[in-house]
This record gives structure tokens, sequence and C-alpha cells, in this order.
């Protein structure tokens, strides 16, 4: 099977071309150096092609996902399409269907998600609803944070045993990496309880988030994986909290890469760039935490991007769920899974005129304007907690236009005037930049630049061409062009093959689903699952037996391979 | 002004859906083309011609467009769905959804509605001469606003959760509601002549005025004294105190 791009714009920053006219030539689902005459033929006629979108940070998946549709069955009456000969059935905006998620996403060129968090114990059920994706290729992040076992070793200061559990449970949770939610508080939500800083220490444990993030970061690096630690901080959504994140960003100092990329990425930074005391004197600290990033190559982010109109918002830190259920009288789940962590869904609807929202939506464009490399923000929208995902087009042609963002600021709160700096930033982003923030940029701080968000020879054949002409358009005054054109792409091509052409699904291959096999030496092992038994035989409420995600529920695995490596500490 | 009649061409036993009975959707067009939209029955499509006999008067604009159903409609389904002006007058029993989501206009009923009619409606009239079912203008499941405008009136009685999750508008049920009338209510005005039980559980803003007797009241509620509407002395209730709420409760 070959396949020929011709007379495409192509924008692929990570191997320095940057609008030029170029050839793509697709062979068994990779991307060659030439095929031959008798190649199927795609003019792009000059129009804009990128590699395929990779996101790093998207809810899709699980058991919370299911919860947010169980609790939403307003939600579930939108976004209706009866099934197609081709597609099946599609319904919800903020929690859609599983085949909707990857439907849509391909729709929008994209063409690899993952699932930013998993408990080990519900990994299944992330597992089965993946399985049931269609077209894009995905993963899932597996939370460690305060998980039992972690906290034990990190008090204990054995590193060789947090390696080894870390290793354990990616395979146990067929796992892509290393994902803490409020380190200490998913424990001490099952008190009614929560950490505020850095330094509170996690009661029966007696370790403090500060401890759990280092070590979880050296084992990271010990263990050499493709993707850093992935932080949700402590204190989100608390006003004054932008001084926890940048506590947290400076831990990253402590600890050495193994591999050319961050040894920390913080997540959903907009949520964790907040000033102020109280919501009544709540302002944006974006400029803060931009201005970090900008002095430091240790640590990488993205914008969790807030989409105004209705959001479900989802996530493991269970006492910020509990707080915002309360502020909002909203509808609440909250969950606990037992030795590892707490969750909590909770529906907002952000609204243009409440100041606090508006203050919240200029704050994410801040973090996308305000760090000056684009590889060290990556868009996304925190997929549904921000707004769902088929809103990047709204978020790049934002980005992409001050005359947009006049426009929109127009429309919400004054407030975004005094609390924030967003009105007086004139930065318009280009193709480039925005192919870093959703393709390469992504590609590289998952640790998958190597096959990921870029188009040179041995990448995945995953293209996607939108219906712009680069050098004919002016992105800052036909913003509305860009935005339509980024919603639906002309074609999007995975693994070689032609999966959406004009916006409408043509194939429905089966992706693959990434997991890190990371190895350990054995008695390392062996010494760690002593305590793991003990743990099941004490406290779970289901057998060892029956924990481990099993082959069977992923059929078309991709196995990035890692294992342990002397870790250098500064 | 357009005057459509409806009648139905045989007995209709089992479910079905015809959200394109409404003035938006007839104005303008002819028998032939009403007769040609869509209807659901079971999960079978078919044409509103392949259900109903049509006769169309005259042409006119949705607002001028009145529409009369003659017959038998207890199975027939959201019938003025959306629907933003004109007249339905409705000679009959009809099934649940009526006037759902409406914004305008006015839907009349000689008979009885089945559950949810006028549910999430925003405004326009619906009146309604005999009984209503369960969730008179509330929201459907999961939906945080119910109503959010205009008005319906039930000459008769109504079953349970009348008005529930209503965020606006104004609902009068001269007879008997069933258990609890303005639950979770965020807004908008409740008048029930007749009797009830556990009225405005869960509410925080909003008003339910019951002239009849209350069989159980829910003990959330703060007795403020007494306090005349519209000449009629009632005792005046706040709460629901658990959610911190400012809801009135009038109680004769």
């Amino acid at each position: 099977m070959e396949l020929l791009i011709k007379n495409g714009s192509v924008y692929d920053p990570s191997n320095g071309i940057n609008g030029d006219k170029a050839d793509i030539s697709i062979k068994d689902g990779k991307i060659v150096d030439k095929v031959s005459s008798k190649a199927t033929v795609i003019d792009a006629g000059g129009r804009l092609v990128m590699a395929g979108g990779v996101d790093a940070h998207s809810h899709i998946a699980g058991a919370k996902v299911n919860v947010g549709r169980i609790m939403r069955p307003e939600d579930t009456r939108s976004g209706i399409k009866p099934r197609t000969k081709l597609t099946r059935p599609t319904t919800g905006y903020t929690v859609p269907n599983v085949y909707a998620m990857g439907y849509r996403y391909a729709q929008m060129g994209y063409t690899t998600v993952f699932e930013a968090a998993q408990a080990i114990m519900k990994a299944r059920h992330t597992h089965e609803e993946l399985e049931e994706i269609p077209i894009i290729d995905k993963g899932a992040l597996t939370l460690f944070g305060s998980n039992w076992p972690t906290m034990d070793f990190v008090r204990e200061k054995n590193m060789d045993k947090l390696a080894a559990y870390i290793s354990w449970g990616l395979l146990a949770s067929r796992g892509f990496g290393v994902k803490v939610v409020n380190p200490g508080g998913g424990e001490m939500w099952g008190f009614g309880k929560n950490v505020t800083s850095l330094d509170d220490v996690v009661p029966n444990f007696d370790v403090t988030p500060r401890e759990i993030i280092v070590s979880l970061m050296k084992a990271n690096e010990m263990l050499g994986l493709p993707h850093s630690v992935h932080l949700h901080c402590n204190n989100l959504g608390k006003p004054g909290n932008y001084k926890t994140t940048l506590a947290s960003m400076e831990l990253a100092d402590q600890v050495k890469a193994s591999r050319d990329r961050q040894v920390l990425h913080v997540t959903h930074l907009l949520f964790n760039s907040m000033g102020g005391t109280n919501w009544g004197d709540f302002e944006s600290k974006a400029d803060e935490v931009a201005n970090y990033l900008n002095n430091h190559d240790n640590v990488t982010g993205d914008m969790g991007q807030m989409i105004f109109g209705s959001a479900t918002t989802m996530t493991a830190d269970g006492p910020v769920q509990y707080a915002n259920a309360k502020l909002m009288h909203a509808k609440w789940a909250n969950g606990d899974v037992e030795l590892e962590d707490a969750s909590g869904v909770v529906p907002l609807y952000y609204i243009k005129q409440v100041s606090v929202y508006a203050i919240m939506w200029a704050t994410g464009l801040e973090l996308g304007l305000l760090t000056k490399d684009p590889y060290k923000m990556l868009l996304t929208t925190d997929h549904p907690n921000g707004g769902p995902f088929v809103n990047y087009s709204e978020v790049i042609a934002l980005l992409m236009s001050n005359k947009k963002r006049q426009e929109e600021i127009k429309t919400v709160h004054e407030a975004v005037h005094s609390k924030t700096r967003l009105p007086g930033i004139e930065r318009e982003l280009d193709f480039s930049e925005i192919a870093i923030m959703t393709r390469a940029g992504t590609a590289k701080v998952l640790g998958l630049l190597d096959t990921k968000g870029h188009l040179g020879v041995g990448a995945d054949a995953d293209v996607s061409i939108y219906d712009i002409k680069p050098d004919q358009i002016d992105p800052s005054v036909e913003h509305a062009k860009i935005k339509s054109a980024f919603s639906s792409a002309a074609y999007t091509i995975k693994g070689g093959q032609v999966v959406v052409k004009d916006g409408q699904i043509t194939a429905t291959p089966m992706g693959r689903t990434y997991w890190v096999d990371a190895r350990v030496p054995e008695q390392h092992t062996n010494e760690m699952m002593k305590d793991i038994v003990k743990k099941f035989k004490n406290y779970y409420s289901i057998q060892l037996a029956n924990y481990m995600v099993q082959d069977a529920y992923l059929t078309h695995p991709k196995v990035v391979k890692a294992g342990a490596i002397p870790v250098e500490v500064r | 002004m357009q005057i459509v009649t409806i009648k139905p061409t045989k007995e209709i036993k089992i479910s079905t859906e015809v959200e394109n009975i409404s003035p938006d959707k007839f104005a303008g067009k002819t028998e032939q083309e009403i007769k040609s939209l869509e209807a659901w029955i079971g999960n079978q499509k078919m044409t509103i011609g392949e259900l109903f006999s049509v006769k169309v008067e005259g042409s006119a604009p949705a607002a001028d467009t009145k529409i009369v159903m003659e017959g038998d409609f207890s199975r027939v389904k959201r019938i003025g769905e959306g629907m933003t002006a004109g007249l339905v007058i409705i000679n009959g029993n009809v099934d649940m959804h009526l006037g759902a989501k409406m914004s305008g206009g006015k839907i009349s009923v000689k008979g009885n509605v089945d559950s949810w009619a006028g549910r999430e409606m925003k405004g326009g009239e619906l009146i309604i001469e005999g009984n209503a079912g369960y969730y008179l203008g509330a929201g459907y499941r999961g939906e945080s606003c119910g109503m959010r405008g205009g008005k319906i009136t039930v000459m008769g009685n109504a079953l349970d959760f009348v008005g529930e999750h209503m965020c606006g508008g104004e609902i009068i049920v001269n007879g008997n509601t069933g258990i609890l009338p303005g639950l979770s209510n965020n807004g908008g005005k409740i008048v029930i002549g007749g009797n009830t039980s556990r009225p405005g559980s869960e509410m925080s803003k909003g008003t339910i005025i019951v002239n009849g007797t209350v069989d159980e009241m829910m003990p959330v509620f703060k007795l403020e004294g007494n306090e005349a509407v519209d000449g009629v002395t009632y005792k005046k209730y706040t709460g629901d105190v658990i959610v911190n709420g400012k809801g009135l409760l009038y109680i004769k």
C-alpha cells in the first residue's frame, strides 16, 4: 500500500520544514523516502499539511469518564448521530460515547491521544473502553501519587522498591507513564481532609507531597521511561495556588533527565496559575508561571484551556471536586479507589459574564502566549474539564489571531482587563508554533518523537491536511476560516490509510494501545512483591490474581521498552 | 391565516413520535408537503400522511398558523416540540412531551396529557383542560433547569414532581398534585388549587402556593408567620434550609 501526498504546504517543525512545498511518501504505514509510480496520489493543492495531531492529556476512557456519562444523561442528548454503514452511533458533547471519541479526534486531524489518569485497580475498565475507541492510537497514564506502596517506599527512601513498583504498576495497568494527582491528597481525602502545601505530612504515612514528587521523578528517570512524571499539582483550583505550582516546578532541579525531554510535565496549568487569596480578589498569575517556564528547560506544561459552555470536570483530585460541587450547587460524584486514589466528577457550566470564569479563560490563553517556546506549552483543554476536545480549533484560532481575542474580550466579564494581561498581549502564533503545540511538542513531551508528531522518514504515516492555503491566508484576520479548517480536516491519514476525507469518516481501522514495559532487576521486584502481597491480603477487596490487566484486554498493543539505568542525582 | 386539521386515519396502538406537528413546521406548507414530513411509529420511520389525514386551508407564517387535532392522540408524543409561535388545539388526549422546549405560541388540550408536558419550556402557553401526568414543566433526566418561562395551566389534577428543577415561568394546577411539587426548584411560581404532599424539597429559589391541604410537610422549612398573597392569608415558609435556599412556600 503506497501513498503520495503532493503539493502540500508542509509544516513539520521538528524537521525544520516550515511551510515549504514538499511531497510526502508513505509505504506500509510509515513515511519513506520515495514510493513507486504505482502509489495512490493525493493532491494537497497547496493546502496545509501537518503530522497527525497528538494529545498528551485528555480524559477519554475509564471509570470516571463513565461516571460522567451516567450522571449526565442530559449531555447524551446532544451530539447524537445514528449509525451509518461505516460508523457506529455517536452521542454526547462533554462525555461522548467511546465511538465518538475516535471519530471526532480523527475528524480534527488527531491520530494519537493519551488518557490522562487511570488507577491501577480501574485499569481494566480503561482498557475495555480504549479497545472500543476506533481509529486513533492511544494509551493511558497510571496514577501513582497517593498509592499506599508509593508512600511506604518513599518514607523508607527505598528507590529500588519504588522503581520496581512503578514497573510492576505499569505492567498491571498496561500504562504508559507516571501520573501524579494532588500527591498525598487522594489518601487524605479518605478522611475528609486534604494537603494544603508541599510540606504537609500525610497522616499514617509520614511523607510529604514534596518527597512523593521528588522520589517519583527519580524513580521515573531510573527507569528511563519515555514520558516524564506528569503532575497535577496540589491546591489545584484554589486562589493563590501559583506559589505551590512554582514550588513544585522547582523540585525538577533535583533530578536529571534520562532522555532528551523534561523531567516534569505540569498539566492543565490554567487551574494552577491562580493568584489572589479568595474568589473576590482572584487574579491570573499566568505570567509568573510562563516566566518560570521561559527560564527553565526541565519543565513543560499544557494549557488546559477553558471553553465557555458545558464542561464535565473529572479528576482523581477528590477534595477539589467536593469544593466545586459545594460552591456551584452542582451535581457531585465521589469515588474512592481503595489503596490508590480518590476521584470526583462535577458538571459545570462556564459563563462568560462570571468574573472568575472570564479570568480563567484568559489565564489559559496567557499561558499559551506568554510561554515563548511552544515546546514547553502544549495545547489542551484538559478534556472535558476545561471543555470538550472538539473545541481545539477555537483555541488555535484564538492563539493565532489577536483580532479574535479582542472581539471575544468584548463579550466576557470586564475583570479580564484588570485581573489578567491578555488584552495587552499582541503575539499571534504561526502555523509552525501551532504544529509544535499540537504535534511535535506533544510527541516530544511524551517521549514519542521518533515515530509521532513529525513527517520525517521512519515516522508513523499519520498525516492531516487542512483546507487552508497558508501562503494565501492571514490567520489574524480570517480567524473564522482557521477555526473551521482545524475543526474538520480535509484528509486525516492514520498509519497510511485515509480515515477522514472532507470531514467525513472513510475508514475505521483499529488503533494501537501504547504501554511501557520497564524492566528492573528481578530481586527488586521480588522484594517489592512481598509488600504488595501483604497489602492484598490485608486491605484490598480483590485478589492479586484478579488485579492485573491481561494481554486479552489489548488486542493491538504497542509495547515501548524501558528499563533501570543508574540515576544521577544533582 | 392557515388552518391545518389533523385526524388519525386508524387507531394508533404503539408509541409514535411526531415532533413535526408544530406550527413552525406546517407554516406555508401544502397538504402534500405536510403529509411527507417524517414521523416515527415504534422503530419504523413513516410519514405524517401514513398516520393521519391532513386538511389545509390557507397559507400563512407560523404565527398565523392554527393546527386543529381531532381524535385520540394518546400514543402520540412530542406534539409541538420546540414551537415558537402559532396555535395548536387538541380535541383529545395526548402522550408524553407535549410542547417540550416550546418558546412561544399556545397549545390547548381538551383531554388529558401524559408525563413531561411543557418539559424545559421557555415561553408560550400550555392549557390542559383534563389531567396532567408526572413531571409537568420539569427538566428531563439530568437537566439542571426545567421550565424557564411561559405559563402552564391545568384544570384537573397533576401527578408527582410538578415543575421539578423549574427555573422560571408559572405553573397553575387547579386540582390536586402528587408528591414533591417544585422539587429542586430554582425559580418560577407554582400555584396548586387542591392538595399535595411534601412540596418544595431542595428548592433554592422560587415560589409555591398551596391552597388545599398539605398531607406531609418536609421538615426543612422555616415558618415566617402569616402573609397575604392576592388578598388571601397564607402561612409563609422559607427554605429548603438544607441547601440554604431562599424559596418561598405559602400554605393556607
